[in-house]
């Protein structure tokens, strides 16, 4: 029950963390304790991947992991993620495809999309891009401009 | 959400003690928590005590020749990235990518899934079609029980207070499929779904069924019907009429009955013809 102090580091910047209660989602932790509103809060239920992160390098949704879970781990939200070249990448891609309409999804999709990069999954082609891509959600249907940033940053796959 | 102690025992022995210390009823497992965090969060559970499994040592994945040995605190999605996964059981490889969505996979577990055994999960059925065993470790020791055998029902199961899912065993790489209905094709509730696998020693078919309560089940009869290694339309016919008869199919708020048992005929031919071609 006693909240705990942990040990993160948040794009690049090593944070302690005092009075942890072990409820706390990683998504609390970023908006309110850390002020990185780019994080956006959806569903709360891992069903929009509007709140997508990358924990140790792997997209995660920040609604459904507590922060002490993540104890020690290396975070990278959409304020940090331009600081490495495949995010920046990622990142070009969607200014270059128009892939923003209201803006609310886009971090979640960045981040999901870094992760993919980052992890080097097969490219199986057009359609395991589009269900990889699935956990995403825009409220806008803005998925035409999106999937052409997504297709553009994995050869091969093919726009449609 | 109401306040819980939170902890992370380093060792399976430390786990399975702090299960046993805890408050009776009131402990809850967390494996990478997507489907518990939810329940915490509507209020549908309020443990007093949660055991995280992050620090023990069963992140593991073990080919043993044609046998494949899952810890159960393996992320789904480093099981779905295994290169050998998708070739030698392609029912299983579909299966997990029929859970949540790439970034929910990075933190739910085999493990997870199975304890929490929600009737609608993705991986029980295609688990019973592989013939799967469950690996318990409690404070008497291992004991192993087939995932028909511990899965009892809608969120039951046959573990005891105190222990916890240590791996999965699939004891032969099959020849499999796993095709399912729902609204929105990634992460989403399976409304019905067939898994179908042909075991190369036994020469026979398995098939199970999920997407309804109480709980995923193998139908035997349907098994039966589809006879050889390459059963014709006529007998794919029959044994989607045999699931169709001997399901205890339902209605729910996702989708009717009837709409359920339609569903049954054209997901079994597309999965026995998958595994008739290989897989997937």
């Amino acid at each position: 029950m006693t909240p705990v102090a942990i040990r993160l580091t948040v794009n690049g910047r090593p944070e302690s963390l005092v009075d942890v209660p072990s409820g706390e989602r990683l998504l609390d932790t970023l908006r309110w304790r850390l002020s990185l509103k780019g994080t956006k809060e959806g569903c709360r239920t891992g069903g929009c991947g509007a709140c997508t992160v990358l924990v140790d390098g792997r997209s995660t949704l920040s609604c459904l992991t507590l922060a002490r879970e993540v104890e020690g781990s290396e975070i990278t939200t959409i304020e940090g993620v331009g600081r490495d070249g495949t995010g920046a990448r990622v990142q070009e891609a969607f200014r270059a495809a128009g892939a923003v309409q209201c803006g609310y999804c886009t971090p979640g999709f960045v981040m999901a999309l870094t992760g993919l990069l980052k992890e080097r999954a097969r490219a199986d082609g057009f359609d395991a891009l589009l269900e990889d891509l699935g956990g995403n959600l825009c409220r806008c249907t803005g998925y035409a401009a999106i999937v052409r940033a997504a297709a553009a940053l994995r050869p091969g796959t093919g726009a449609p | 959400m109401a306040d819980f102690e939170l902890v992370a025992p380093a060792t399976p022995e430390e786990a399975i003690a702090s299960l046993r210390t805890g408050p009776p009823g009131a402990v809850a497992v967390l494996g990478g928590g997507t489907d518990l965090l939810f329940d915490l969060e509507e209020g549908r559970s309020a443990p007093e005590r949660v055991v995280s499994l992050r620090r023990l040592p069963w992140r593991t994945l073990e080919w043993n020749g044609n046998a494949l040995t899952i810890g159960s605190t393996l992320p789904l999605r480093t099981l779905e990235n295994d290169p050998l996964l998708r070739a030698r059981i392609p029912g299983l490889h579909s299966a997990v990518r029929a859970v949540g969505s790439v970034a929910l996979r990075q933190r739910a577990t085999l493990g997870g899934n199975l304890g929490r055994s929600a009737p609608a999960s993705d991986l029980v059925p295609m688990l019973l079609a592989l013939d799967a065993e469950v690996l318990l470790l409690g404070p008497a020791g291992e004991r192993r029980l087939t995932v028909d055998g511990f899965v009892q029902g809608s969120r039951r199961t046959a573990l005891g207070p105190a222990e916890l899912i240590r791996a999965v065993r699939i004891p032969e790489a099959r020849p499999s499929a796993y095709h399912w209905q729902r609204v929105r094709p990634f992460h989403d509730i399976s409304h019905m779904a067939v898994a179908v696998a042909f075991s190369p020693s036994a020469r026979a078919w398995r098939v199970a069924v999920a997407g309804f309560p109480p709980r995923p089940l193998r139908v035997p009869e349907a098994e039966a019907a589809l006879g050889s290694a390459r059963p014709d339309a006529d007998a794919v016919h029959r044994a989607a009429e045999e699931i169709a008869r001997r399901a205890p199919i339902v209605a729910d708020h996702r989708a009717s009955e009837e709409y359920r048992r339609q569903l049954v005929r054209p997901l079994l031919e597309r999965a026995v013809d998958a595994t008739v071609r290989g897989g997937r």
